[in-house]
């Protein structure tokens, strides 16, 4: 019966994660670059509603509807950045007005374009051969579909970016010191769009993920504070990969549990178990700050707009 | 503040059109775009700037309706026409503007410290429970029982923001994200309990049994309107006073632009921002206590839905002054006012309202950076 | 030898405002040259040309004879030319090796990475550097910091390097090595440009200096040639005298600082018993290399921080460390070093700002409703009273004023009721001659009435000119005293034997 359970709840759990691992992941691209990316939720939205979109509007398959759901949120981003790094505009009031700008758009176009409440096929598992049969271990880790699988690959290419490369070296650079990148003769404005765009795209692919791969559905709203959780992760995880995905597998294992806690039978009433990824993401940052906050990792000049010679 | 020493404007960027990778060669004489960071900004230049904002923000909002199908001619109606000519209309923007005044100066009071107050939703919620405890346990003599909701939805709202609060002061934790998580804690709650033990068993809506006649705000006896407006008229001149006249104001103002400064002084900055903070969380708990006793008459599931937001926006236009937020927050209720008829007659979603106060935010928050920026042709 | 660098008649205005006036110099090949001047005179501005942030409105440029146009950092680097900015351009996280590829640039990280290595560790040995090139920048002291700017410029192929007051925050030792490393350089045959208003430095070390000021370049000469006082007219345009004040009625005891005990931000205890007292009617004058524990005892002082253990007694109001004592109210003034960061708002109007001193007494209004007549008045007349310029109205932001005068205003604000007890921590930082010279007399005269004036600075000279007793401070307490006049090299030598 328990491994039953736990089997069940485990194979469930990497769906859950890439959501979150993928937005955490583009937040921390976004955020190494030095700009605050409140706007989350609303990259996410608009990656949602796109990849329903494009299968019910375009009839694209799933793998393609992803697609048009980072292409989605990498337009938004563009708004994003030109208010941010080029007009210099607030980044916590852009991004805030982003995310009501993203939630009334998405609910306006969805409504208007009648797919609300549309099921669809979405992505399917693809089991992986003789390792898909493993017990335990295989419907866990090898009957996953596409997406998942190739999130440990997007995190390992990112952080070898990050680590290995001059790109990489360029935009932490932006991150942490502008003006010294600037004196050495790196475009910041543009440095910061190409994250911004990058990680925009992510975190629009981790919407269309919600739609299309785990939900199948458009409903409005449907990102449910995931985008501020993705955020938390990212201060958790002191803005660094592998720890931001540590962080999403444990939110996922958490989301995964919530419907199978009823299911099992517990009597806990629904409501209160439904705040419990909101009160864990509240438990994360209070320890987060306690052990010493983001404190040395925090990229320096996160937040701050950037011009050259500004004092 | 490393100002150069004799009040020197620096260019802080010279950004070159059409800039290549600098040969040693003599330059072609190019214009170029200087951008500086000005010093001062007149009064004028700040409400010139504004207006142009809102004048744009405005005009995207409208191509923004038209092209979802509003004819041109409708849209003048709804927004411009009827607000003023039709009494219903008017009193519906005034019944409308008083809790979206009260949840401005909560945001306004809230920002004035720089504490981001995302929560106000969840503090609304707080306030109408805790207002809906002492009306559904019949708590207190009826003659006493709404100002006992009043003190109760104060106490509520208060209590939802301390958490933050303390958080941020004690150990530095971001506001916006507690503020914001404990919205969504705030709602489930709600849900709860309007769902679970305080549904009304007369109908199966999730909303509470209907409050005692002296439970709710009485009528004015003008069209809709009741007790709910002079309430949020007297909580705007008492934070005018708080704002701009009393000494409490002025150090809100020191614990805006520098608060170690404040420190250095003697000033108690730390009581000044959980002093304004507390009022902010009260402020917002009053407001729902103000739709559902005045307006639902009950509690019910989407009655704060929207009003976090709004009062980010009316905080943000009115810059967190008391006079400019009731300008704003009847802007803003005339704009939700006309949205909820271009739901009902054009099936515009009740999103749209959101997307417009959203560019026009966005448009206002844009056109700062004239305010803030020198721009020069350079030759 | 034919120049490396020559400037002539550059002028260059900042909307409207003339910073350089047809200002030029020449800088050669194998010698150290100074710019000398104050603040404001140009000379950081004329160097930003040369190195590409800032185009210039009139006048020419030539590299090694050949005329040029330095349109931006990169030309400036293909020229040979390269600056060490005063606030130095590192990303704090990167090492020092990974500040170097980012200012180099490469194809491949891996590859470039160990190119750069194999450059840097040649110019260390060159030069003789001891330094850690893969630690984060950021764990680096300041004097090691600077070293990784110059291997970054060196790196880079700089010919001609520029420094811009690099001795600024360094101790008299570290800015003696850091000298001893231009002059190899210059042995090497670097032309090196040393940007500064230490006109002791001029002396030692310059081949030639050239003089700048109000954005025009006044003379240009051997220093060997030119006696300090000579200089100093030359700087400042007139004669100046910098002569001590001996205090004249020294009382009691007023300040007991006992067995304080201070950290830092990041938790580190930096203050380790501190015990001195400072009396009335006299300046006793704490000098030390900085970060020994200075900044966290005026913060403590302040009221901004609070002690680990000790108290700081000022007599007839009790321990200031105590909960809920406001120094302010007892009497206690304080100049902080860090002006944007303590002592002013600089998005506030000058009004307001000095309001913040005394609003809570009742002078401005009561809590229900604040005088702003009143504090127009008593703003008008302590800035008339203290010299405070450059502003139209004191409903003017305090942001727009001057070094000079905010420092002026804030001592406004201080002394607006006659102080007990003065903190003035680095008083005269980044101010000119006059302006120092007005704070230093407005501190003399409280001592002068019989205030106790605790001056702490890193500027050994302030130090020197000002206190009438010195302590100084190494790891956190008080090693030694001196009575003054005090011997220089004693002081110093004080600072560093603890170390």
């Amino acid at each position: 019966m328990l491994l039953e359970f736990l089997t069940n709840w485990l194979a469930a759990v990497p769906g859950f994660v890439v959501p979150f691992a993928l937005a955490a992941l583009g937040l921390l691209l976004i955020e190494k670059a030095g700009v605050l990316s409140l706007g989350a939720e609303g990259f996410m939205l608009v990656g949602a509603l796109a990849g329903i979109g494009a299968i019910l509007g375009l009839g694209a398959n799933p793998l393609a509807a992803l697609l048009c759901a980072a292409l989605a949120a990498i337009l938004l981003s563009l708004l994003y950045a030109v208010l941010v790094v080029s007009l210099r505009v607030n980044q916590v009031i852009a991004g805030l007005s982003l995310v009501f700008l993203a939630q009334g758009l998405t609910g306006l176009i969805g409504t208007g374009a009648g797919w609300v409440n549309r099921p669809v096929d979405g992505l399917r598992p693809v089991s992986l051969p003789l390792l898909g049969d493993l017990p335990l271990v295989g419907p866990v880790l090898f009957r996953q579909d596409t997406v998942v699988y190739l999130t440990i690959p997007a995190f390992a290419l990112v952080a070898w970016m990050l680590a290995r490369t001059m790109v990489g070296l360029r935009l932490r650079a932006v991150g942490d010191g502008p003006d010294a990148a600037d004196t050495a003769g790196i475009g910041v404005s543009a440095t910061r769009y190409g994250a911004i765009a990058a990680g925009a795209a992510l975190v629009g692919i981790a919407g269309g993920y919600l739609s299309v791969g785990i939900a199948r559905i458009w409903v409005e709203g449907m990102t449910g504070g995931r985008g501020w959780i993705a955020i938390a992760i990212v201060i958790f995880a002191r803005w660094r990969p592998w720890s931001a995905l540590a962080g999403a597998v444990l939110f996922g294992a958490i989301e995964a549990l919530i419907p199978r806690i009823a299911a099992a039978g517990i009597q806990v009433p629904q409501y209160f178990i439904a705040m419990i990824p909101y009160l864990a993401t509240l438990v994360v940052m209070i320890w987060t700050c306690l052990r010493g906050g983001g404190g040395s990792m925090e990229p320096r000049a996160l937040g701050r707009a950037h011009l050259r010679e500004d004092r | 503040m490393d100002v150069p020493s004799k009040t020197v404007p620096q260019p802080v960027r010279e950004a070159r059109a059409g800039s290549h990778d600098g040969a040693a060669r003599p330059s072609r004489r190019r214009g170029r775009l200087s951008i500086e960071i000005r010093q001062h900004a007149s009064a004028r230049l700040q409400g010139v700037v504004l207006a142009g904002g809102l004048l744009a923000g405005l005009t995207c909002a409208a191509a923004i309706l038209l092209a979802a199908g509003v004819g041109l001619p409708n849209l003048v109606q709804e927004f411009v026409v009827s607000i003023v000519t039709s009494p219903e209309s008017v009193a519906a923007v005034l019944v409308q503007g008083a809790p979206l005044a009260v949840v401005g100066l909560a945001a306004a009071l809230a920002f004035r410290v720089r504490f981001w107050n995302i929560g106000i939703e969840g503090q609304m919620i707080s306030g109408a429970i805790a207002a809906t405890v002492v009306a559904i346990h019949d708590i207190g003599p009826p003659a006493l029982r709404l100002p006992l909701m009043l003190a109760a939805a104060a106490l509520g709202g208060s209590t939802w923001i301390l958490g933050p609060v303390l958080l941020r002061l004690r150990i530095g934790l971001n506001e916006i994200i507690s503020t914001l998580l404990l919205n969504y804690v705030a709602f489930n709650a709600l849900l709860h309990l309007l769902y679970g033990p305080w549904r009304d068993p007369e109908n199966n809506f999730p909303n509470s049994q209907l409050y005692e006649p002296f439970e709710q705000l009485a009528e004015l006896g003008w069209q809709n309107l009741t007790w709910a407006l002079p309430l949020a008229v007297a909580l705007l001149l008492g934070g005018w006073w708080l704002l701009s006249v009393s000494r409490f104001g002025f150090l809100t103002r020191i614990a805006e632009a520098n608060p170690r400064m404040g420190e250095a002084q003697g000033l108690p900055m730390t009581r000044v921002i959980l002093a304004a903070t507390l009022v902010s969380g009260a402020l917002a708990g009053i407001a729902g206590f103000m739709i559902c006793a005045g307006a639902e008459h009950r509690l019910t599931q989407s009655f704060a839905s929207g009003y976090g937001f709004s009062g980010i926006l009316i905080a943000f236009l009115a810059r967190n002054s008391a006079p400019g937020v009731l300008v704003v927050a009847l802007f803003v209720g005339t704009l939700f006012v006309a949205g909820q008829s271009l739901q009902v007659f054009y099936q515009i979603p009740a999103s749209a309202v959101q997307l417009l106060q959203a560019v026009i935010v966005l448009c206002v928050a844009a056109s700062d950076f004239f305010i803030r920026h020198r721009l020069r042709w350079l030759r | 030898m034919s120049p490396a660098l020559v400037m002539t008649r550059v002028s260059k205005s900042f909307d409207g405002y003339p910073a350089l006036t047809e200002a030029g110099f020449a800088a050669h090949p194998g010698e150290i040259h100074a710019l000398l001047g104050e603040n404001g005179a140009g000379k950081s501005t004329l160097m930003n040309v040369a190195c590409g942030l800032y185009r210039p409105d009139a006048g020419e440029v030539r590299v090694r004879g050949e005329l040029v146009s330095i349109d931006g950092p990169k030309a400036a680097k293909r020229l040979g030319i390269g600056m060490v900015h005063q606030h130095y351009r590192l990303v704090k996280a990167f090492t020092a090796l990974e500040n170097i590829l980012l200012a180099r640039g490469a194809s491949r990280y891996g590859q470039g990475l160990r190119e750069v290595e194999a450059a840097a560790r040649r110019h260390c040995e060159a030069l003789g550097f001891t330094l850690p090139l893969d630690r984060p920048v950021g764990l680096l002291s300041v004097a090691e910091q600077q070293r990784v700017e110059i291997l970054k410029v060196l790196v880079e192929g700089a010919r001609i390097l520029i420094l811009d007051e690099p001795s600024a925050v360094l101790t008299d030792r570290e800015a003696e090595q850091m000298l001893d490393t231009m002059r190899r350089l210059a042995d090497e045959g670097c032309a090196v440009i040393l940007v500064t208003h230490k006109l002791g430095e001029v002396k030692r070390y310059a081949d030639r200096v050239t003089v700048m000021r109000g954005g025009r370049t006044v003379a240009s000469a051997d220093p060997d040639a030119l006696s300090l006082s000579d200089l100093t007219s030359l700087v400042v345009g007139a004669e100046v005298r910098h002569a001590r004040v001996p205090a004249r009625n020294v009382g009691a005891p007023l300040l007991r600082f006992a067995a304080l005990a201070g950290a830092r931000s990041d938790g580190l205890t930096v203050l380790n018993d501190a015990t001195f007292v400072v009396r009335a009617g006299e300046i006793y004058g704490i000098a030390g290399v900085g970060g020994n524990g200075q900044t966290e005892l005026a913060e403590i002082l302040m009221g901004v921080r609070r002690p680990l253990a000790g108290s700081i007694e000022l007599d007839g109001a009790g321990d200031l460390c105590a909960e809920g004592v406001r120094g302010r109210s007892v009497g206690l003034a304080a100049i902080p070093a860090d002006r944007a960061g303590y002592a002013l708002a600089g998005s506030l109007s000058i009004a307001d700002n000095y309001a913040a001193g005394a609003v809570l007494s009742g002078r401005f209004g009561s809590w229900f409703r604040l005088d702003r007549r009143a504090i127009r008045a008593a703003t008008e007349a302590a800035m008339a009273a203290f010299d405070v310029q450059g502003a139209r109205s004191p409903n003017q932001r305090a942001g727009l004023l001057s070094g000079g005068n905010a420092q002026k205003l804030v001592v406004a604000r201080e002394f607006a009721d006659p102080p007990r007890a003065v903190l003035a921590h680095s008083p005269s930082r980044g101010l000119d001659v006059r302006a120092a010279g007005a704070v230093h007399a407005r501190l003399r005269a409280a001592r002068d009435a019989g205030a106790a004036i605790l001056l702490i600075s890193e500027d050994l000279d302030e130090v020197l000119l000002l206190s009438d007793r010195i302590g100084v401070m190494s790891r956190g307490r008080i090693v030694a005293e001196f009575e003054t006049p005090a011997e220089r090299n004693a002081v110093g030598a004080a600072m560093v034997h603890h170390a």
